[in-house]
């Protein structure tokens, strides 16, 4: 059965990942928010009583699924739909996941996976553990449905009321009774599993009724089985006089045989009974097959959705204002109040919130101040895109964006100069496999660009990005850049500056005439310096 | 009933266990019959190293063969197979088990197979009718022994024993460590319930006594509850089972033997002629010159079909006059390939099959030899000369007069002068035996030994590659060298130009 509950309809992450997903999680230190939505906030009387230890399958699952970028805007509102449902019914999501955490753990007890090694041992085991697990399944799909089926959770996504719809037809009262039954018929087998003897006074016993032939050469042949049930009986303890008495009542049923005086008999009857059993389960096979990626579905997804109620608590806890964002065209971005949600999250400062609306921008350049939030800016939008494209609210008070399943960092890594092929070789080389990647692929492509080939002379580099921006551009890449380099910054300026239509914007970080920071981004042209010298000034001449 | 009926022998010559004849392997026959056996077993290998007694015993094998070609009657005889087939694990079955009720269960089940196979194939047989005598004859005697009142009785008494016995149901309840056991039916309820909901792929409930031939100790003393109960069944049963012990005829089993022979063949060309292979009947018409045409070696096309590589095929004929070929040419060049079709060629037509060809006419020739290099042999010089002769000697005695002879490459590791020599006089000794052949060689100068000789080659396009082509023409310098040289893009301009 299909789960459905990231993708209309699909229960396999999407094929195309972001290119270089590692660089995605280093540049925007996803790291942090992986790890917060692994973690639970327990509160008490409102207010945050203490965070739960992380919740290693929720970050994993986080980062698996945060990587593959949903491609349409139909895709990101049936998540976003999911995600919502999950904001109101909380309890229902986290039982899901647990409902399916918990079955999955007990059937790796079981020796899932090591079926084969098992049957080929001891076939008996094997199928003691299979009734087991067809116990499992059982279970929890009667608990899922449940709890989906409650009249008080109010389901509005596509996601969870089709989830419901699929156990109805799947799991249909009609068939969980057909499962129920044979569970109960051959419970016999498996009775007794968990128990000493001594502490006993029950015991289940099978009565099986099977027609027989002998075309065979007089070996039982065409077998049909007309009855099969467990029992319960009187447990009493062998050589007891009730045992005897027991004994001696059934001797005297005509035309019968005891299958427990001799062991000869006693293994063959064994053998029977495992045939017969096995054929029984043989019928739960469909049922087994129906179900037997669901759970693994249900936890992945569920996790997802679980490390989302996560994240919101997180906001809320640094008193985040947050929203779902929406999908505009292309060529425009515009935010409101947007906030660098990771450097909350690792710094546990309030962040300043940025403001900005741009219509028909292709290109955007940040100059200006050292320490002046330029990059945590380029970040912050980083950030609310990839959560955006997986279905997530972001850490704005509004946000309206493109989807670009082509997303691209290129980020100057100071922990990268170390390598031996020199430090601009190895960015050129980045750029070079960037490019070979959008030869090869299709879709909307966006890429931020941080401090990138400032690696060599200030005037080189403006040539080498000058270039390489240009010609990305003009083939379509959406490009958002945070450069020192200001030869670069100043000619881009000044092709532009008298042309309407320009579809570059210029941006600076905020600088009060006395020098003060304000961490905010304004429309302002690039100048020559970057006041540095203001830093130095304020740094090293402490002034 | 005296009479021997075989749809492989004209005459009443005894099947003898043939040894495996010496050409085929380097005809790469053997090839031939290990991929048709991969199917049929190895038991069909012996047929194809029995060798018709004389011409108008292959010409009996030709004929049958075309009526088994024939749609109608090969989908009779292979249904008639796989009712064998049955016939077979039945004797498996018994052959396992111990005890004499057992013994004569699957005994009874046999004869049953046994009747249903052959009376199927009479009633497919009769209304398909064949026009060889071999299968004509052996229909007749068929249809006489089916409606012989011997076979009559067999088969209705059988019948009903085996009827009575598959009907024969009973039921076993197993509850609270007891097995009762009663006569009767049930109506398989639980199988209704299990159907409801059930995996339509789940394995069927198979009894595990089944995986042992023995009776186990619970059938058996279920089986003693049985036999109390309902003693006439198994009373009529050994009775049967001991009167007709033997069963079978023997001239009905020697068809069911021989029968494959023509069956593997038939299968195999039909699988390869839906690969665009193509096969003809050969005529054996003596008055006319031996030739074919589209011929090909057909070991080679199996293996170059499963490669993807084309086959090549050629004509040829012997004119008045002429009976032996020269064959030369560029190595690599199909000399070996068109000298096996050659013998290949020769040999299905003796066997009475077709061949691979688009159209062939072959005289009968009373056996095949041939004689290969043996390139594997580490032994060289000296060693390998005295082996090839030792190997030579046989093959030109008188008795050997007739023979169809493929020989390739004698005396490489000889010196020349010695080997132009020795070739001459082996060519010039076959052909005044009254052989028949070809002969691969790399020296030229053997094509004009005799005037009986026709010289072939091996030919090469414009471009001095191999086109496996081999036609009547002079005999040149070997010139392999040049053309690997070519190939490869070294010659003095080619390097020029490259450098």
């Amino acid at each position: 059965m299909n789960v459905f509950l990231l993708y209309e309809n699909s229960d396999r992450l999407g094929e195309k990942p972001y290119y270089d997903g590692k660089s995605i999680v280093q540049d925007l230190g996803l790291k942090a928010l992986f790890l917060a939505a692994a973690k639970e906030v327990i509160y008490e009387n409102e207010s945050v009583k203490r965070i739960e230890k992380e919740d290693i399958y929720i970050q994993d699952t986080m980062r698996k699924i945060m990587l593959v970028p949903l491609e349409d805007k139909e895709a990101m509102t049936y998540r976003q739909e999911v995600v919502r449902d999950a904001f109101n019914r909380e309890e229902l999501m986290r039982e899901l996941y647990s409902i399916s955490s918990h079955l999955l753990q007990e059937w790796n007890k079981l020796g899932r996976g090591l079926k084969d090694k098992l049957s080929q041992s001891n076939p008996v085991t094997k199928l003691t553990s299979d009734i087991m697990v067809a116990h499992l399944f059982y279970d929890a799909l009667v608990r899922i449905r449940e709890l989906l089926e409650d009249p008080a959770q109010e389901l509005t996504s596509r996601g969870l009321k089709g989830l419901r719809k699929r156990l109805r037809e799947e799991f249909s009262p009609e068939r969980q009774e057909y499962v129920r039954k044979i569970l109960q018929d051959v419970s016999f087998y498996v009775d007794g599993m968990d128990q000493e003897d001594e502490a006993r006074d029950q015991v289940v016993k099978p009565r099986i009724l099977v027609e027989c032939g002998l075309e065979d050469g007089l070996k039982f042949s065409s077998m049909r089985l007309q009855e099969v049930s467990s029992e319960n009986t009187k447990f009493y303890r062998p050589g007891s006089t009730m045992d005897k008495l027991q004994d001696f009542k059934n001797s005297r049923i005509p035309d019968s045989f005891s299958t427990v005086k001799d062991v000869a008999i006693g293994e063959q009857a064994d053998q029977l009974e495992y045939a017969i059993v096995s054929y029984i389960m043989g019928n739960l096979g469909k049922f087994m097959r129906d179900f037997n990626g669901f759970f693994d579905a249900l936890h992945l997804q569920t996790a997802f959705y679980v490390g989302a109620i996560n994240l919101k608590h997180h906001m809320e806890r640094f008193s985040l204002a947050w929203c779902f964002p929406t999908v505009c065209e292309p060529e425009n971005l515009s935010f409101q109040d947007l906030k660098e949600f990771v450097m909350c999250l690792e710094q546990r400062v309030k962040a300043v919130g940025n403001t900005c609306d741009m219509k028909r921008k292709e290109l955007l350049i940040v100059t200006g101040a050292n320490q002046g939030g330029k990059s945590t800016f380029l970040r912050s939008i980083g950030i609310a895109q990839v959560m955006m494209q997986s279905g997530l609210m972001v850490t704005a008070v509004e946000f309206r964006s493109g989807l670009f399943p082509r997303l691209f960092m290129h980020f100057t890594r100071r922990e990268d100069s170390a390598m031996n092929s020199g430090r601009l070789d190895e960015e050129l080389s980045r750029m070079d496999k960037i490019v070979e990647n959008l030869r090869e692929t299709s879709g909307p492509a966006m890429m931020l660009l941080n401090e990138s080939f400032a690696t060599t002379t200030e005037k080189e580099g403006s040539g080498i990005a000058y270039d390489i921006i240009k010609a990305l551009n003009e083939y379509g890449v959406k490009i958002l850049t945070v450069t020192h380099l200001l030869t670069f910054a100043q000619r881009m300026y000044e092709e532009y500056r008298d042309n309407p239509e320009s579809t570059v914007e210029f941006l600076s970080a905020e600088r009060k005439p006395d020098g003060t920071r304000t961490f905010h981004m304004i429309q302002h042209a690039p100048e020559l310096t970057s006041f540095g010298l203001d830093l130095y000034e304020e740094i090293v001449e402490k002034k | 009933m005296a009479e021997r009926v075989s749809i492989l022998d004209k005459w009443s010559a005894p099947h003898g266990e043939e040894e495996r004849k010496a050409f085929f392997l380097d005809l790469n026959v053997s090839q031939i019959i290990d991929k048709m056996s991969i199917r049929w077993g190895k038991s069909i290998r012996k047929f194809y190293s029995y060798f018709p007694a004389d011409a108008a015993c292959e010409a009996y094998r030709r004929e049958v063969y075309g009526d088994i070609k024939r749609e109608e009657i090969y989908h009779c005889c292979m249904s008639f197979m796989d009712a064998l087939g049955e016939l077979e694990d039945m004797q498996r079955q018994k052959s396992k088990v111990k005890s004499a009720m057992q013994v004569s269960v699957w005994q009874i089940r046999e004869i049953d197979a046994y009747c249903r196979a052959f009376d199927a194939l009479e009633v497919a047989l009769s209304k398909a009718k064949p026009n060889s005598q071999g299968l004509t004859k052996f229909l007749k005697y068929l249809q006489e022994y089916l409606a012989s009142p011997s076979y009559q009785k067999m088969r209705e008494q059988c019948g009903s024993v085996l009827r009575e016995l598959i009907g024969f149901r009973f039921l076993i309840t197993y509850e609270k460590d007891r097995m009762i056991v009663s006569l009767g039916e049930c109506e398989g309820k639980y199988e209704e319930f299990l159907k409801t909901f059930g995996d339509p792929d789940r394995p069927p409930l198979v009894s595990p006594f089944l995986a042992s031939n023995m009776i186990s100790e619970l059938e058996n003393s279920c089986l003693e509850i049985l036999a109390k109960k309902r003693p006439q069944i198994f009373q009529a049963l050994q009775k049967t089972a001991e009167e007709y012990g033997a069963y079978d005829d023997s001239i009905l089993m020697q068809f069911a033997k021989e029968l494959p022979f023509y069956l593997s063949f038939c299968s195999f060309q039909r699988e390869m002629e839906e690969l665009g292979f193509r096969f003809c009947t050969p005529k054996a018409e003596e008055g006319e010159r031996m030739e074919a045409k589209g011929l090909y070696d057909l070991a080679l096309a199996i293996v170059a079909n499963r490669e993807g590589r084309k086959v090549v095929s050629n004509d040829f004929y012997y004119g008045e006059n002429e009976s032996f070929f020269v064959l030369t040419g560029p190595n690599q060049g199909g000399k070996t390939t068109f000298a096996r079709s050659l013998g290949q060629l020769v040999y299905f037509t003796k066997m009475g099959l077709d061949v691979p060809a688009e159209y062939a006419n072959v005289h009968y020739f009373k056996d095949i030899q041939t004689h290969f290099s043996v390139e594997e042999s580490i032994e060289t010089g000296r060693g390998k000369l005295k082996e090839e002769l030792i190997r030579l000697a046989p093959m030109m005695e008188d008795h050997q007069s007739g023979t169809f002879v493929v020989i390739n490459e004698l005396f490489t590791t000889a010196a020349s002068y010695d080997a132009r020599i020795m070739g001459g006089k082996v060519l010039t000794h076959f052909i005044e035996l009254g052989c028949q052949g070809i002969y691969v060689t790399h020296l030229k100068e053997l094509t004009e030994i005799h005037p009986k000789v026709v010289s072939l080659r091996a030919m090469l396009d414009q471009e001095r590659l191999q086109t496996f082509e081999i036609r009547r023409s002079e005999a040149e310098e070997s010139a392999c060298a040049a053309n690997q040289v070519n190939k490869y893009h070294l010659t003095y301009e080619q390097l020029k130009e490259r450098l």
